[in-house]
This record gives structure tokens, sequence and C-alpha cells, in this order.
């Protein structure tokens, strides 16, 4: 039950902190292709849209976009990167304060 | 009775460890879905709710403690940690949010159209690089422990086990 009612409080604060991000993200206009009315959105000729066809995407349609494009060991790149990032982060924070540690407890001596 | 404690503390620890394990190795994998496919990255992303929810509540006695003495006396390192704990929290949320509005596989699959935005496909890029930054440096405060449970739970017992084995080889 006590479990229960920390899921609920868990969720509850992560539906609040997204219906307040919908909220700020539509009364800003953020995701408005458009943001004056006045800039038209580009679209190639003869390529769907109105005219029948499949509807032009300006962004993600493209076979090398997020649906597969990086086969064989593609994935490898991209956890190497971001493991580097983390472990970048790790050796310039962690090492420090270890090597702080280490030097007060020299100081206070056996 | 101080041996059970023990004992569950224990037990939990390693719980805790595999949890974090499991959702840093899915954070990885879905930090990058030109390699693991937008089907993947869309429903691993929804799957870590629960994850998040489960790392939250093993650390729910941590939140609640500092919760109630943040505002009097509290050690800096504990009042960073609980910051970024509220910014990572946050950011996660935006992260599954903007997902959620860019969502091509999950949502449609569930019979749900969103207008698709490119505001929300900038904020989801943006709010994963933060969350990749702010990770390192979660990860970077919390070493100590990473290191030692790593460590007690998952290095000795493999040496363990080979120690062992050539023991056993030995005495044949």
């Amino acid at each position: 039950m006590k479990t229960l009612g920390r899921i609920f409080i868990i969720l509850f604060a992560f539906v609040l902190l997204s219906g307040l991000m919908v909220a700020a993200v539509d009364a800003s206009g953020l995701n408005q292709p458009d943001f004056n009315g006045e800039r038209t959105e580009f679209r190639p000729q003869g390529q769907g849209g109105e005219e029948g066809g499949l509807p032009f995407r300006p962004d993600g349609d493209r076979e090398s976009g997020e649906r597969g494009g990086r086969g064989g060991f593609g994935w490898i790149f991209g956890a190497v990167k971001n493991v580097g990032v983390i472990s970048v982060l790790v050796i310039l924070i962690a090492w420090p304060r270890s090597m702080s540690k280490k030097k007060k407890k020299a100081v206070a001596g056996p | 009775m101080t041996e059970e404690v023990s004992k569950s503390t224990s037990s939990q620890t390693r719980y805790k460890l595999w949890v974090d394990i499991l959702i840093f190795a899915a954070f990885l994998i879905a930090m990058d879905p030109r390699s693991s496919g937008l089907a993947l990255h869309e429903w691993l992303t929804l799957s870590m709710l629960a994850a998040m929810t489960v790392h939250l509540l093993l650390n729910w006695d941590w939140i609640i403690q500092i919760s109630s003495r943040f505002l009097g006396k509290l050690g800096g390192l504990n009042r960073v940690n609980y910051i970024l704990n509220w910014l990572l929290f946050v950011d996660g949320t935006l992260i599954m949010i903007s997902g959620i509005m860019i969502s091509e596989v999950a949502l449609p699959l569930m019979g749900i159209q969103l207008p698709q935005g490119f505001g929300w496909r900038r904020l989801h890029d943006m709010s994963a690089n933060l969350f990749l930054l702010m990770l390192g440096i979660h990860t970077a405060l919390h070493w100590n422990w990473i290191a030692n449970t790593f460590n007690r739970y998952l290095t000795q017992p493999i040496v363990r086990l080979f120690v062992a084995g050539s023991k056993k080889d030995a005495s044949a």
C-alpha cells in the first residue's frame, strides 16, 4: 500500500510536469511550423502533398534517418561516444574528489 | 535481528545495482535510434518510465530525508545531488513527453495520432543531449558507490568463482 502510494506520487509528478510542458510549448508557439503566418513551408514540386501522394515531411523521411540507416557496427560508435562523454565527466569530477580525500587521509595520519 | 537487517540491505543494494545497470544500458541503446531502430527506441524509452519509477522507489528514503532537510542544515554535496536529481527528473520528463509528441511507431500503433511539429523534435534532441551530460555528473557524484558495489557484487564473486575452480583443479 505504501509502495502504491509512492508510485502514485511519482506518476502524479510526471503527469503534472508533462502537462506544464505541453502547456508551455503550446503557449510559446514553439511547435508551430509557421511562426508568423508569413513563412511558407518548403515543399518540393511533384512530391505528394495536396496532389494525392504521400505527405511531404521535412525531416526524418530519409532511409538514413532514425529508421535504421547506420547498420553494422555503427551502434558501437554511438555507444562509445556516449560512454566517452560520461567517462570524461566521471574523470573530471570523481578523480579530483578521490584525490582530495586521499590527501585529507594522509594529513590526518594513521 | 541485525543480521536480518544487514541481509535485507545487502539484497536491496544488489537490486539497486542491477536496476541501475539496466537503466544505463537501456539509455545507451535509446540514445542511438539510428542504430537501434525507431520501434525499439520508442518502446524502450516508454518502458524506462517503469524502470525510473523503480529507481526512485529504491531511493525513496534518501529523497524524503533530503527533502525534509533541504532548507535546513544539509551538506553541500547532498544539496547539489538533490538539485541535480530534480533536474534529471524534469529533463527525463521532457524527453518522454517530447518523444511521445513526435512518436511515429508506438502511439500510432495504439491508434493515437498527434500533430507533428519541429518544436517537439528540437526539444527532444536538446533534452536528450542535456540528459547525457547530467547523467555523467550524476554518475561521477555516485562513483564511489558504483565502484564499491560493482566490486562487491560483481567482480569479487566472479574472482571467487575462478579461485574456487582453480583450487578444485589443483586438488584433483
